[in-house]
Parts: structure tokens; C-alpha cells; sequence
């Protein structure tokens, strides 16, 4: 029982360690009065970058004006995010039943995860009309092959013998690619995930710089055109931001499923 | 004479084929008898089949040619998945799923082979203690050592209470202290469980310690070149069978058969 004890000790430990929260914001501060003095004693214009403070109120003073802009984003993210994580894995799932038809498609969706998406928007445009709810589309086009692609990674590569001991206690096709496959791919699967939180905020923004009329990238741009830099640089932030909580709250959940990692 | 609870009959495998020019034969015509609550241990260089042999046994792999008899029933050359209950496999290097806790390894047996209701969750506490582990139930094998998971290897293979337990190399991935510690609790595993079991191993001293009745393989194409009735009583099988004449005896005969083999 003393070994027990120690362990779920230790767990508790590490889960409250201040130190992991606050090490950050310390360099987060750092930065923040770094650029502060920085750019105060350079004397670096706005256009080029303007001052921390600057922006915060200059983001705060907008911020009506932003806020439409920003759920929308979060809106084009969320959903296309949401349909990505099923999409991929689903297809990781499909493709590795077969060898052959994993060497056919590990090409392409290598191919779909290189090709930019904001190439492809100006296309996109013209065949599925101007409505910014389609947006989606290319956030689930961007995130769908990097979450495939990890998946499938995970689904192939599986123990010889994680494989037998499933055969020696006679689990069926199914039961097996639940409880050995896809839980050895896990980790793997996390990973595309998290990647895929990057490539939708890349793929929501590089929608709104081509298509125009909504969202936070649209907005840096109207910002831009009036000389609103301490904007441009909020909506940037906003940007990064969203892209952070998607990755932290995948993390939360990774950190509560994936439990046997080091 | 005791029941015979499972006979093998002139089983060969082979892999490849001699019109590719890869064709092998790993193991050729071997025939066993097994009784009830035997220890049988099969001693054999490495490499020379006995692995594979003991796969064809958890119904792992499919023999090429022979057949197989449980309970006097004919079951092929291949144990079907409905009889694969009367087995427990125990793996070379422990095979637990990572994902799993001590007790959810247990569990996924029961699952798998559709074992439900309290006698059963009763018994997997039970396994665990036999194997000393029972207060590492909640503890992922990334946090035992190799002897412990390995002792979990054991308790998993026993749990849905098997007719025979396999054993491939169990103490072969361990350290020497570990291996010999484990070989004397193999033996008392055996004495409480009065299971029948048959056991791979490489190492001469463990296989008396532990066998009723020793079949040393020859190489590749393995067949039976001896088989050896180890007739030292149960109760003179401890940490001082060292000292015990007819261990000596046996010890010197059998290291004698394998230095001949090739």
C-alpha cells in the first residue's frame, strides 16, 4: 500500500508544481517589459512595432469592433476542428485495413499536408461562392491529412507481439483495433491533433486574408489600411491566442487520457 | 496414470516455399503427451524453433502439418479461438499493454473472453496475489520492474482460469537475481495453481528445478532428441536442491545431451 501511496503522491506533486505555470509567465513578463523599454528607447515607429502597453490599449479601445470578427474565427476554427479530428482518424482507421491501400494514400496525404491551402482558397472561392461559413472547408481541408497522416502512423506501426497476444486470447478484427491498435496509436494520434490546432488557425486566417469581409484576418488588414497598427498587432495576439487554448486544452485532455507516458 | 489433457501429433512447420527458394523447416514431426498437472519444459538452443513451436501450442500460429488433440477432442492443426480459454500464454518479455494498469491487463482477458460477474473480478485480486502484486493494481507496468511485470505477465496468463499455461522464455529478459528469485516462485505459482504447464526455456538448471519431464530440441528442423524424466519429489525442490544428488546427476546428464546437439 506504501508504494501506492508514494505514487498517487507523486502524481499530485507534479500536477501542482507551481514552478510549470509560473516559469512561463516570468518569461512572459520578461518579454512584455523587454519590448516595453525596448522599442521606447529605439524609438522604433508604430508601423514597424508599437510598444506592449500600446497595444493592449489600442486592442481594448477596439475591441467592439473586434469581437464579431473574433468569434467568428473561433466559430470557423472550432467547427472545422471538429469535424478534422473525426475526419482523420476515421480515414487513418479505413486506410490502414489494407497494406496496399497504405502505400497508395500515405503519398497523397503526405501531398494534401504540403500543399498550402491558401493557394487553393482563390479556387475555392469560385466554386463554392462567396459565403464565409464555407470556411470551414479549408480549415477541415488544412487539418484533416496532418491528423490523418499521425494516425495512421500510429495505426501502422504496432508491436509483432501486442499483435499475438490479441491472437492468443482470440480477439476478434475488431477487438483488436480497439484494444491493441488504437490504443498503441494514441500518443500518436494526440500529436496529430495538436498539429491539427496549428494548421486550422493557419487555415481559418489564410481564408479570411482571401476571401476578405470577416474574421480576424480580414480585420488586421482593414486595421492595416487605416494605420491602426496597435490593432493589427491585438488581432494578431487574439490569433495566437486561440491557437494556444486549442493546444492547452488538447494537452489537458491528452495529459488525462495518456496516462501510462512518462 | 493421470488424464492426458492435451497430445500434440507429428507437428511440422515450415515457412516459404521451395519454389521461391526460401522454403524452411522450422520444426518437424514433434509428438507429446501432456498430463494433468505436469510442468513440462522444453529445452533447446536458441534459435531452433522452440518459440515457434510453443506459438502453434497458444494458437498463436497454425502448424503446416499435424494435429492436435485437447481433451481428447481433434482440434486441427490450429487451436480454434472458442478453445483458446483452455490456454494462458505467458510471454518472453512480459507483452503488457502499457495503457493498462496491472489489474486493467487482467481485466482485458476477461473481456475478451467475455468472462463476466463477480467470481470473476473476485479473481483477478486473487492473481494478483498469488503473484504478490496485489498492491500494484492500479500501477502502470512503466512503474514495476521487469521481475513485477513479468510476475503480471503470469497473473494475466492465469487469470481466466486455463486448463494449460504456456510459458516462452518467461525469466529469459531478466537479470540473473531476478531470474532465479522468479524460478522459485514459478514454482510455487505451480504447486497452488495445480495448473498444467509447459514451459520454453534455455537455461538447464531452471528446467530441472521445475520440470516433471524435460524434451530437449535439436536445431533447426527441431525434433525431440531426448526427453527426460526428472524424478526429484516436489518437496525436495527448493533453494537447496543444489545439494541434492539426483539434481546433480540429471544436471550433468542433460548439459551433456546439449553440448552434443547441433
Amino acid at each position: 500500500m506504501a508504494k501506492n501511496e508514494a505514487i498517487t503522491q507523486r502524481k499530485k506533486k507534479e500536477k501542482k508544481d507551481p514552478v510549470n505555470i509560473i516559469a512561463p509567465l516570468v518569461v512572459l513578463a520578461i518579454i512584455y517589459v523587454g519590448l516595453e523599454i525596448g522599442l521606447r528607447v529605439f524609438d522604433v515607429p508604430a508601423y514597424v512595432m508599437p510598444t506592449p502597453t500600446n497595444i493592449l490599449i489600442g486592442t481594448i479601445k477596439s475591441f467592439d469592433i473586434i469581437l464579431p470578427d473574433l468569434l467568428f474565427t473561433i466559430k470557423i476554427i472550432c467547427i472545422g476542428f471538429c469535424i478534422a479530428i473525426p475526419a482523420g482518424i476515421v480515414l487513418a482507421a479505413l486506410f490502414s485495413q489494407f497494406d496496399i491501400i497504405v502505400k497508395a494514400m500515405q503519398p497523397v496525404v503526405i501531398w494534401l499536408v504540403i500543399t498550402p491551402m491558401i493557394t487553393l482558397i482563390p479556387l475555392m472561392t469560385l466554386w463554392l461562392g462567396t459565403d464565409p461559413n464555407l470556411r470551414v472547408i479549408v480549415v477541415i481541408i488544412q487539418a484533416t491529412p496532418i491528423i490523418c497522416l499521425n494516425t495512421l502512423n500510429g495505426f501502422i506501426h504496432v508491436e509483432q507481439e501486442k499483435l499475438e497476444f490479441a491472437k492468443s486470447i482470440g480477439a476478434s478484427k475488431f477487438e483488436t483495433f480497439i484494444h491493441i491498435t488504437f490504443m498503441n496509436a494514441l500518443p500518436q494520434v494526440f500529436t496529430g491533433i495538436k498539429l491539427g490546432c496549428i494548421f486550422s488557425t493557419i487555415g481559418a486566417v489564410s481564408a479570411d486574408f482571401v476571401s476578405r469581409g470577416m474574421g480576424l484576418g480580414d480585420r488586421i488588414i482593414k486595421f492595416l489600411k487605416y494605420s491602426n497598427f496597435e490593432q493589427s498587432y491585438g488581432c494578431i495576439v487574439l490569433i495566437a491566442l486561440i491557437g494556444i487554448s486549442l493546444y492547452t486544452i488538447v494537452s489537458a485532455i491528452e495529459k488525462r487520457i495518456v496516462l501510462w507516458k512518462k | 496414470m493421470a488424464n492426458k489433457v492435451f497430445s500434440v501429433k507429428e507437428i511440422s512447420k515450415s515457412f516459404g516455399s521451395e519454389k521461391n527458394g526460401n522454403y524452411m523447416e522450422v520444426i518437424k514431426n514433434i509428438s507429446m503427451d501432456i498430463y494433468e498437472k505436469e510442468f513440462i519444459v522444453i529445452l533447446g538452443n536458441s534459435g531452433c524453433g522452440k518459440s515457434t513451436y510453443l506459438k502453434i501450442l497458444g494458437g498463436i500460429e497454425s502448424a503446416t502439418t499435424g494435429s492436435m488433440e485437447l481433451n481428447g477432442e481433434n482440434i486441427g492443426a490450429c487451436i480454434p479461438p472458442e478453445k483458446l480459454k483452455k490456454f494462458g500464454f505467458v510471454f518472453q518479455n512480459n507483452n503488457l499493454l502499457p495503457w493498462r494498469t496491472a489489474e486493467g491487463n487482467l481485466r482485458i482477458m476477461l473481456k475478451i473472453m467475455k468472462l463476466k460477474g463477480e467470481q470473476w473480478e473476485k479473481r483477478i485480486d486473487e492473481m494478483l496475489e498469488i503473484v504478490g502484486l496485489l498492491d500494484y493494481k492500479k500501477v502502470y507496468p512503466h512503474e514495476l520492474s521487469g521481475g513485477m511485470k513479468q510476475r503480471v505477465g503470469i497473473a494475466r496468463a492465469l487469470v481466466h482460469d486455463p486448463d494449460i499455461l504456456i510459458l516462452d522464455q518467461p525469466l529469459g529478459a531478466l537479470d540473473a537475481i531476478t531470474r532465479k528469485m522468479l524460478s522459485y516462485e514459478l514454482l510455487n505459482i505451480w504447486k497452488k495453481t495445480q495448473k498444467t504447464i509447459v514451459m520454453v526455456t534455455n537455461n538447464v538448471d531452471e528446467a530441472i528445478l521445475l520440470a516433471n519431464r524435460i524434451f530437449v530440441l535439436s536445431n533447426k528442423p527441431a525434433v525431440i532428441t531426448h526427453e527426460i524424466e526428472v524424478d526429484i519429489p516436489v518437496e525436495e525442490r527448493n533453494t537447496m536442491i543444489g545439494q541434492n544428488a539426483r539434481y546433480n546427476e540429471l544436471r550433468e546428464q542433460i548439459n551433456n545431451i546439449i553440448r552434443a546437439t547441433r
